[in-house]
């Protein structure tokens, strides 16, 4: 048990087969208190959550509500190692979105026609996909815009690796091949499973990351339009989305999604609080830039896959619509500013600066806390992060009015993930070097995931750019929801076999290399 | 029956892709515009002075190459295509148009530009990208506009000074239609209850038509329905069923004639490089630019997957259903080319819909690129699809009577 950072050996709080681990850690008793206050706090949020019987009755409807059970261990998986700033900072971070998903939860289940059925809450609902900017969102304050995959799959994979497994397999056994994307699959087994709530004055869809996800979005909308009644609006988002002359179609699309809006829930589209957003918007981009500018320096402060999901979830689920999360931004770039200028390390070695590229494995998010642990390999960011920069017009005016829906369209066109896998090799492939210069990286971790054909297809041109600019590239390969197919000891054993066989290095703590966690959540 | 005059020259054809009527043409002066995806308006590619020729690699057999740079979960038209590029053998063409239709084949083409696998020794040779809707809407249209217009007809005028006017336009929409309406009536022979020409037979036909120069196949064409208006059929048909064939991209000629060897008549072709949309005419009027009403008839008319709207969606499988039914077909076959991911969900549901609300039979199959690499499984499936289809009218008949 120790106060100083990277003197445990983490592989040994690990329990062969088990679900969780062996003991909290220790990290001194400032850090540990912090630590345990939170842990108190994530659980009072799950004890409210659970004291509405209609959260009760979701629990025993829903198959996926079970992996809820597993959020302390997701957010301790998360902290492993962590003191100081760090930790408060990995809390802001992870705490808020527990909180953002508890309120999620708790607003489908309270429209839900099978548990709390509010009809009138219902018809203030605008469902949306999980994998969708938001920003149509952004003019409605009196609307609710939820999406029902978020809980039922992409968190749950979150918390429990195996979450997923059943909807994969209820997508193939109904006749989807076994080579798409897990992710949507796994969103299409939910529908066909009819495991989803059903609420919701109106949907909208996105055609997304993929060729995947918008073929699975089909899959959904069938059922909330045949069986539901709940009419569908599908947002086709343009694929090119660095050329000039799709601008005006993607600026038309918005326009008619929020047409769409208006007409199925009656809400007309209020500028004020548009541009309201906007400027949370614009203050959460002028944040991680910042924190960006830290991690191109000796001491990156806010990297990892905190980075990533809090990224991820204020980017694309929240657009400004939420304060707190301004809050966060401000708290988070506090607790950076401050551990900077002491110049501290989130571990006791840092050998080598990575970026890290691809998709990540939803069902081992915090590989990036082992790579660092057990490598000293630093994520300094990750493809997932490198997200629109782009200044949103804040003063409502009748010109700014117009060019909102460009910016809105381009925020849609440059959604988390399609920012990269679409739009020509140029955004995938030719700034990946551009970022590594940037970051003075040593090292590229590039994640494949492999049902991802976008990715994919890029292969061979990462392997000969990597070769001709020296930089050593770490393949590590899954299949993003689904462990079975390559296990998280297999995702380990990629980089250990590159980093004794080429680097020809030996770990920080070898206690790490080899974990059996192949049953834990 | 006697066999077609042209067959064998089609099935020649067919073997290369840089094939006779190709070279012929380009001897000619005229320039080959290479595309990958049903989604790219013909006629903008068939202007005077140019042709079209849909991208095949016939014969594949090792992808190792491009296996390599795309990896294994790319499907097989990708990779066959990269491979056959690097081994250098598209630089017949002097430019390659495609959409962003899906992410593989997009990735695709990248890989031949960032190996500068095409065009060598052509300093006009380019590569245009462009993007196409997903929708069929005035937006979507507008889109579908502009982008032939910045992505087809300006390069092609910038690049090789190919007349683009209004009127240009409209002459290559006649011989397209020309040509449609002789696919179409020969085709419409397959309607017939012991038809006169096989559907391996309108396949190699059709498939010509994507794969060689229009005009110069015209006058063969034009022949083969001759010859067919006076053509006897056997006395006994060989098959024991229709079928639609609905899916992905075939190109190989090996696996519509397998369907049919297995018992399964194949009376229609809803799928890229078939006839159905393909080879529907387009119909212009004059109170209207050619370039819109192209663009517009392609994107209401399109079958592909990758359109996400509801309605869409929905026509797809009436479309399907309606097609069953005009051509007398007793079952569908869904196919999808193993790792295309639009079709892999197409399939899935719509071998569900066309069995549960159309009362159809429905084999939903995965396929490689090339059937010769697996023909035996693929046997047996259709084998056994037949069969049920036999039980079915049997049973069928003794319930109902």
């Amino acid at each position: 048990m120790a106060k100083k950072v990277g003197a445990d050996r983490f592989g040994d709080f690990y329990i062969d087969g088990g679900k969780v681990r062996k003991r909290r850690e220790w990290r001194g008793f400032s850090d540990t208190m912090y630590d345990y206050s939170r842990w108190l706090k994530i659980m009072m949020t799950l004890g409210k959550f659970v004291m509405k019987p209609r959260n009760v009755k979701a629990m025993l409807r829903y198959r996926w509500m079970a992996n809820y059970l597993a959020v302390p261990m997701m957010v301790d998986r998360h902290t492993q190692g962590l003191r100081g700033e760090y930790l408060r900072i990995c809390h802001e971070e992870q705490d808020l979105i527990i909180d953002d998903v508890a309120k999620l939860l708790d607003n489908l289940f309270r429209g839900d026609r099978r548990i709390g059925n509010d009809e009138e809450f219902s018809k203030k609902v605008v469902l949306v996909d999980e994998n969708e900017m938001t920003t149509v969102m952004m003019g409605f304050p009196n609307l609710k815009c939820l999406s029902r995959e978020t809980p039922s799959t992409y968190v749950s994979v979150l918390l429990n690796q195996h979450a997923a497994e059943y909807y994969i397999d209820v997508a193939q056994e109904f006749g989807l091949a076994g080579d798409v994307c897990p992710m949507p699959e796994a969103e299409a087994g939910v529908s066909i499973d009819d495991d989803a709530p059903v609420l919701g004055a109106c949907a909208l869809q996105c055609n997304t990351t993929c060729d995947g996800s918008l073929l699975g979005n089909g899959v959904i909308s069938r059922r909330l339009e045949k069986e539901d009644g709940i009419p569908v609006f599908q947002l086709a988002a343009p694929l090119r989305h660095r050329e000039d002359d799709v601008q005006d179609y993607a600026a038309q699309e918005i326009k008619n999604a929020i047409a769409f809006v208006e007409e199925h829930t009656g809400e007309k589209w209020d500028w004020k609080h548009y541009f309201e957003c906007a400027r949370r918007v614009n203050f959460a981009t002028q944040c991680r830039q910042e924190w960006l500018e830290m991690n191109r320096t000796p001491y990156p402060q806010v990297f990892g896959s905190n980075l990533a999901l809090y990224t991820e979830t204020n980017y694309m689920a929240i657009c400004g619509k939420i304060p707190e999360f301004e809050t966060a931004d401000r708290r988070i770039t506090a607790l950076a500013r401050k551990a900077y200028e002491k110049k501290k390390m989130a571990a006791k070695e840092y050998r080598h600066r990575a970026i890290i590229w691809g998709v990540q494995s939803h069902y081992y998010m915090d590989f990036l806390v082992w790579l660092l642990n057990c490598w000293g390999i630093v994520p300094l960011t990750d493809m997932l992060s490198m997200v629109s920069t782009r200044v949103l017009k804040e003063e409502d005016t009748p010109e700014n009015r117009e060019t909102a829906y460009y910016d809105m369209a381009w925020l849609t066109e440059n959604m988390i993930m399609r920012n990269r896998t679409h739009g020509g090799y140029k955004v995938l492939l030719d700034e990946l070097w551009e970022f590594v210069e940037m970051f003075n990286a040593d090292m590229v971790i590039l994640w494949e995931h492999i049902s991802c054909k976008a990715l994919d297809g890029m292969h061979g041109m990462f392997e000969e750019k990597a070769r001709e600019k020296g930089i050593p590239l770490i393949w590590v390969q899954h299949d993003l929801f689904d462990p079975r197919i390559i296990s998280r000891q297999g995702v380990r054993d990629q980089v250990n076999t590159y980093m004794r066989t080429v680097m020809n290095e030996e770990p920080i703590d070898p206690s790490l290399e080899v974990l059996h966690d192949e049953q834990s959540w | 029956m006697k066999d077609l005059k042209h067959l064998a020259f089609f099935e020649k054809l067919l073997l290369e892709a840089n094939n006779e009527l190709i070279r012929k043409a380009q001897q000619g002066g005229r320039i080959c515009i290479a595309y990958t995806c049903e989604n790219t308006p013909e006629p903008l590619l068939n202007l005077a002075g140019t042709f079209s020729a849909r991208l095949r690699a016939p014969r594949t057999g090792s992808m190792e190459i491009a296996t390599y740079y795309l990896t294994s979960f790319l499907c097989e038209y990708s990779r066959a295509l990269l491979e056959r590029a690097i081994e250098g053998g598209f630089n017949f063409a002097d430019a390659i148009i495609t959409p962003d239709g899906c992410s593989m084949m997009n990735r695709c083409v990248e890989n031949m530009e960032l190996l500068s696998a095409l065009g060598k020794g052509k300093d006009k040779f380019f590569y245009e990208y462009m993007e196409i809707p997903m929708k069929a809407d005035d937006n979507g249209l507008a889109l579908y506009t502009v982008q032939c217009r910045n992505h087809i007809l300006k390069p092609l005028a910038e690049n090789y000074g190919i007349d683009i006017s209004e009127e240009a336009i409209r002459a290559a929409v006649a011989e397209h239609n020309h040509l449609c309406e002789l696919i179409r009536a020969i085709g419409d022979f397959r309607k017939e209850e012991n038809p006169r020409i096989t559907g391996y037979e309108f396949h190699l036909i059709t498939l010509a038509t994507y794969a060689a120069p229009k005009d110069l196949l015209i006058p063969l064409l034009e022949e083969t329905l001759e010859q067919l208006r006076t053509r006897e059929p056997d006395e006994k048909s060989p098959f024991r069923a229709r079928v639609l064939v609905a899916g992905s991209e075939i190109d190989d000629i090996d696996f519509i004639k397998l369907v049919e060897e297995s018992g399964a008549y194949v009376c229609a072709d809803r799928f890229c490089c078939g006839s159905f949309p393909g080879r529907d005419p387009i119909v212009l009027t004059d109170d209207e630019d050619a370039l819109t009403q192209i663009c517009r008839q392609y994107m209401y008319r399109g079958q592909c997957p990758r359109y996400m709207d509801s309605s869409k969606m929905d026509l797809r499988r009436i479309y399907v259903a309606d097609l069953a039914k005009e051509y007398g077909a007793d079952g569908i076959i869904y196919e999808q080319m193993k790792f295309c991911d639009p079709w892999a969900y197409e399939k899935m549901l719509g071998s569900h819909i066309l069995r549960e609300e159309y009362d159809y039979p429905v084999l939903a199959v995965d396929r490689p690129y090339n059937i010769g690499t697996s023909a035996g499984q693929m046997r047996t499936r259709v084998q056994a699809f037949v069969e049920s289809i036999e039980i079915k009218k049997i049973q069928k008949g003794g319930a109902n009577g």
